[in-house]
């Protein structure tokens, strides 16, 4: 009798075939094509209502800006907080807020602020100058130990601030001081009756906490917390008294919703972005990202939102603290300006850029880059490509070739070897890195990379242990004024050598007192001068070298309308009341 | 019994306190700490005032010394990233953890108990070589690579979401809530499920043939019963004293692979509230995390070993 059953070889094949055609289904992405993106379809006109949904990678520490520096706070306070004035982010004009005009005194540092009238918080009560005196109080007061405080403060001193009536506010810096009323945009206003119990009774460090009811939070921002969700969201809904209005008379926001989604991988967040689950990340996506986007970007699901180049270039920075070299012998060439002046010339910044960010990066050669087009000075001294010059260089503090292995050495032949702290798992950065040693090889330094876990090396370099160290920051604001804590050589942000008690170097003197210059003078053409003077003296030192700057652009779902990109961050939140969804 | 029982409380008591001890230490030594990821390194009076808000100006002893006494008096301390109680924040995760890892445990043992009991009585069938081949398979990619794979595999698709608990739209209804769970819980389940299946497959076949080798089957067929009522009903029940006690191995496997899991997926559980807790220097909420898992895994380790137990008496005694 003859067997029914097949024979195990065509089994075997459709087995086979069957493995073969699913993995073939999941490779073609058999999700249908969305239609192709109208160009520019991005900045159509908005539709009002609807959810716009955010990557967000971390939890929520505090929804108070005063007490928390994270990133996650500073959005948060754009979206439910207003300020006096803003500056545009991308036209970089001064624009008024809750304060609607303003005059200035002949001193220059007297100001006088007219309010903006029928102003409700977010729970309906009326905004008034004691809100104002309120915020600018609470930023000053020693007792609440504002992380704002520093960067407020005008030569080093609060601000003077009292009602005039219920609608206007007199304020007074300490003195003159260049930007001006600019400063203002770095304080949020915040309610006197939600918070004032908290700063008498010493609660403010805990009052808004991710504990807190939302019902307790208001603010004069376009949305308002709705809730929080550990692990998994921050819901925030249309603010109802929102008292701004689009040119053409229609309210804002138009958004009903935002929703922060929490994941704190960035792959994940991405792949979130692919299917549509989110319609854009906070994070400007690395070289990489934007090849993986690719497909996405062809079938018009995602938009890729130019953004500019990048206002926060890689840093390479020395440790020049005289205490840190005391009892190393390297310390003569270590902490000498021919080493940082020869590994400037190793590199090739030019092929730096293709290599790691596949072209969409620029030359620098100072922390100022050509994104920040104000303050910007394309006339500091600039480091050729030129190994001969670099070995020469080395040459001249006593780095020369004594034995058989590929390091220069010291007269006490020591290796020519500095370790490099830099991020742990940050892909361009670690690349970058890996491009910078081959290229401090090839003129005989050795650079031993120690990536580090973020909160590890920001430890580090606080407490100044490192030999030198390789990361990005982010910059606070373009303007130089506002960041003098990098600048100034007692400054907490004076990567290199933080908080000298008096200038260790002529140089380091040299650009206090322009800075100084630079920040007490409203003569604007003065202040661009004075701050070219002050990226020539920096260049020609380089304590910290920067090499590239990169393109940035952000990837944005087809349902978003009327962004308005920024190379500052946040950078597309900064305007969210006019950003809109289709349904 | 009871001299056992004493034994095994007091060497649960010493576990849990060197997890959370190990835990709160290590996180201490830690280069970093909470201040500076809150406020940065720019603000200095600010850090300071917040370092010396969470006690963190004070020594690791003291440190400590505070945290264990707290454990002690039933607090498990304050969570810096979070600003509320340690158990409060254990709670919620706990039970995302479990809802996670009951799936995981369900799927796998509807997938590989079954299946191992296929191969284990049909040792030559091709569908046997099949199940053998996909158990080798899942038995050796690790649950972060699964997990990896199946939601690149979603993202493709767009089947299934690819990261989260639930949708950011709050569903409108009891059963678009329970979709939503579902298909939120998908990938993370089954990343943690096909390599329990595997695993499980492999040690019920093992065990059924061990079984069927006892000519139990034949017995029970010799009595008219059907091929399938006789595997079933008396060849799989004896084979049970082999598997259950892999169930308390799994448990732990299960726990170690969620960690990977919940951060690839972004599922907010006891796994990724580690993670959390480690990146922002959280030594009280890695502490507690590190004890909860701990007393979990003793608590399922010890209720199937009770079930062996009673299944089988004779793996119950210490002799």
């Amino acid at each position: 009798m003859a067997s029914t059953r097949p024979p195990r070889f065509l089994l075997t094949v459709l087995l086979i075939a069957a493995v073969a055609g699913t993995a073939y289904l999941l490779w073609r992405d058999v999700r249908p094509a969305a239609p192709p993106q109208v160009p520019g379809a991005t900045d159509g006109p908005p539709a009002r209502g609807g959810r716009l949904v955010v990557g967000l990678r971390s939890e929520p520490r505090s929804f108070n800006r005063h007490v928390a520096a994270a990133a996650f706070t500073d959005v948060f306070t754009h979206l439910t907080q207003a300020r006096l004035v803003r500056i545009h982010r991308q036209t970089g004009e001064l624009e008024p807020l809750l304060a609607e005009s303003w005059t200035i005194a002949p001193d220059g540092h007297h100001f006088t602020l007219q309010l903006r009238r029928n102003v409700q918080w977010s729970d309906g009560t009326p905004f008034t100058a004691d809100d104002v005196v309120f915020s600018v109080e609470a930023a000053f007061d020693p007792a609440l130990k504002s992380v704002l405080a520093a960067s407020l403060r005008v030569d080093g001193q609060p601000w003077e601030v009292r009602a005039l009536d219920t609608h206007s506010v007199a304020l007074a810096f300490a003195a003159p001081f260049g930007p001006g009323l600019r400063l203002l945009d770095l304080l949020p206003v915040l309610p006197k009756h939600r918070l004032e119990a908290a700063r008498r009774d010493g609660t403010w460090a805990t009052a808004w906490n991710p504990a807190t009811p939302p019902a307790e939070i208001a603010g004069l921002g376009p949305f308002q917390l709705a809730g929080y969700e550990p692990g998994q969201r921050v819901v925030l809904t249309r603010n109802p008294h929102y008292w701004r209005t689009a040119p053409d008379g229609a309210a804002l926001p138009y958004l009903d919703e935002v929703v922060l989604e929490i994941a704190t991988d960035a792959s994940t967040e991405l792949l979130r972005l692919q299917t549509g689950q989110l319609d854009m990340l906070q994070q400007a996506l690395r070289a990489e990202d934007v090849a993986t986007l690719q497909p996405q970007v062809d079938s018009g699901a995602v938009s890729l939102v130019d953004l500019g180049v990048s206002t926060d270039p890689d840093a390479f920075v020395f440790n020049l603290r005289p205490e840190f070299w005391a009892r190393d012998p390297r310390a003569p060439w270590a902490t000498s300006r021919a080493l940082r002046q020869a590994l400037s010339h190793a590199v090739n910044r030019e092929q730096l850029a293709n290599a790691v960010f596949l072209g969409e990066a620029v030359p620098v050669w100072g922390p100022v880059t050509p994104g920040n087009t104000r303050w910007f000075s394309p006339n500091v001294p600039r480091y050729a490509p030129d190994p001969a010059r670099a070995r020469a260089l080395l040459a001249s503090v006593g780095l020369e070739q004594r034995d058989d292995d590929p390091w220069l050495e010291d007269t006490a032949g020591r290796d020519a070897r500095l370790s490099v702290l830099t991020f742990r798992g940050g892909t361009q950065l670690e690349r970058a890195l890996a491009f910078v040693r081959e290229a401090a090889a090839a003129i005989g330094v050795a650079l031993d990379p120690v990536p580090l876990e973020t909160n590890a090396l920001i430890e580090r370099m606080v407490t100044g242990d490192f030999e030198s160290l390789f990361f990005s920051y982010s910059t606070s604001d373009l303007d130089p004024a506002l960041t003098r804590d990098f600048w100034l050589s007692s400054g907490s942000s004076h990567l290199w050598h933080m908080a000298q008690p008096a200038p260790a170097t002529a140089w380091e003197a040299e650009i206090d007192r322009l800075m100084a210059r630079q920040a007490s003078t409203t003569d604007e053409a003065e202040r661009v001068r004075l701050f070219a003077e002050v990226q020539r003296v920096l260049a020609e030192e380089v304590p910290v070298l920067y090499f590239v700057a990169p393109r940035l652009s952000m990837g944005v779902g087809r349902r978003v309308r009327q962004l308005s990109p920024s190379v500052l961050r946040p950078h597309l939140l900064w305007a969210a009341d006019s950003i809109g969804v289709t349904p | 019994m009871l001299r056992r029982l004493s034994l095994r409380l007091v060497l649960a008591v010493a576990l849990l306190w060197a997890a959370g001890s190990l835990g709160f230490v290590m996180t201490q030594l830690a280069p970093g700490d909470a201040a500076l990821a809150d406020v940065g390194p720019g603000a200095v009076e600010a850090r300071e005032a917040l370092r010396a808000r969470l006690g963190l100006d004070a020594p690791l002893s003291v440190r400590y010394q505070r945290w264990l006494t707290g454990v002690v008096q039933g607090s498990l301390g304050h969570s810096v990233l979070f600003e509320r109680p340690v158990v409060d924040v254990l709670r919620e995760r706990m039970v995302n953890t479990a809802a996670l890892a009951l799936a995981a445990l369900l799927v796998g043992s509807l997938l590989g108990v079954p299946l191992g009991v296929y191969s284990g009585t049909h040792p030559s069938a091709i569908g046997t070589r099949c199940i053998r081949g996909a158990s080798a398979l899942f038995v050796s990619i690790p649950s972060l690579l699964l997990a990896l794979v199946l939601v690149l595999v979603s993202a493709r698709t767009g089947w299934l979401p690819v990261g989260g608990m639930t949708g950011a739209a709050a569903a409108s209804s009891l059963l678009g809530l329970i979709i939503d769970r579902l298909s939120h819980l998908t990938v993370p389940a089954l990343a943690l499920a096909l390599p329990l299946a595997a695993m499980l497959e492999h040690t019920q076949a093992q065990a059924m043939a061990d079984v069927s080798s006892m000519r139990v089957i034949d017995g029970a067929r010799a009595r008219g019963l059907s091929r399938r009522a006789a595997v079933w009903r008396h060849a799989w029940p004896l084979s049970l004293g082999t598997v259950l006690p892999v169930y308390g191995v799994l448990a732990g496997s299960l726990f170690g692979g969620a960690v990977a899991v919940e951060a690839v997926t972004a599922w907010p559980g006891l796994g990724r509230l580690m993670l959390d807790a480690v990146r922002a220097r959280d030594a009280a909420l890695l502490a507690g995390a590190a004890m909860t898992a701990t007393a979990l895994l003793a608590v399922i380790t010890q209720g199937i070993e009770a079930l062996a137990a009673w299944r089988d008496p004779r793996t119950g005694t210490d002799a």
